[in-house]
């Protein structure tokens, strides 16, 4: 959808995920979206490099969020936001309605 | 003219900051650097941060600081005569969500530099604090309070822009 402005339909799937869902790291975006891990790695990485996201270890995971220093933030997530109102119901669904609570360790399903 | 080997932090930033210049390509000195400048070498940084907003592109640069000794290493460009590399991150020039409201052009012997202003250096180590709660920038930020002249109403009003009034005060009250 954004494609065309982004450059790659990749670097528009980890925007859009990162939005959605606030932060991410590479291999749950690939497996998401089933693409390629070394595509979206890259992506990752350029994005960060261009100061839009930044990352933090989070045990032996990079997770990566929007960086609020990036001072575009405000207008990227509107456009972002205006992206993610043209994607189907179910997409918007897979993207958005996932648990966020905690659950307790051990906890049965 | 010095050489490289012989030239402070200043002095080579100006250096290269005018051969970049000469050469059609216009930086601004930004971070740890600026930061160095203003505090008369109270910190210290290596890492010489230069924001082109506009990207001549790596191939242009590349070919421009090789003029002058100077060679690619992954994203720095380093020099065989001293420890200080540089950086160029991508743009835009900015502090928080705003771009900066004043570039001072500095001369050495060695050159012109441009830099950020104290208070634009000022602001750009408080956004770190404000919005990663990096406390080594926070540090940064009263050092240069406290050695440079700085337009404190115009932080304030930048600050509440940011939403971070109450991180401001806490700033304010190491300074005084």
């Amino acid at each position: 959808m954004l494609e065309a402005l982004l450059g790659t339909v990749n670097r528009e799937k980890v925007l859009i995920y990162i939005y959605a869902r606030n932060e991410g790291y590479p291999r749950e975006v690939a497996k998401f979206f089933n693409t390629d891990l070394r595509s979206i790695q890259n992506q990752f990485e350029k994005l960060e490099y261009g100061g839009i996201l930044y990352s933090r270890l989070v045990g032996n995971t990079r997770l990566y969020t929007f960086n609020p220093r990036y001072p575009f933030l405000a207008e990227l997530k509107a456009l972002l936001d205006k992206a993610l109102s043209f994607y189907s119901a179910e997409e918007r669904d897979r993207l958005t309605m996932h648990r966020q609570r905690p659950r307790r360790t051990g906890k049965p399903l | 003219m010095k050489t490289v080997s012989d030239m402070n932090m200043s002095e080579l930033a100006a250096y290269v900051c005018s051969h970049l210049l000469y050469n059609g390509i216009e930086v601004v000195l930004s971070g740890g650097a600026c930061v160095s400048l203003y505090t008369a070498g109270q910190y210290v940084s290596y890492d010489l941060d230069f924001i082109e907003n506009l990207s001549s592109g790596r191939r242009k640069l590349k070919k421009i600081l090789e003029q002058i000794g100077f060679h690619e290493e992954g994203r720095y460009f380093k020099h065989p005569e001293t420890d200080y590399f540089l950086e160029f991150p991508p743009g835009p020039l900015a502090v928080g969500d705003e771009p900066p409201q004043q570039i001072i052009i500095l001369t050495f012997a060695t050159g012109q530099l441009k830099a950020l202003s104290p208070t634009d250096c000022l602001k750009d180590r408080l956004s770190a604090y404000y919005h990663w709660n990096d406390r080594q920038c926070l540090e940064q930020a009263i050092l240069i309070a406290k050695s440079q002249e700085v337009d404190i109403s115009e932080v304030e009003r930048w600050s509440k822009g940011e939403g971070q009034l109450e991180k401001f005060a806490e700033f304010l009250g190491h300074t005084q």
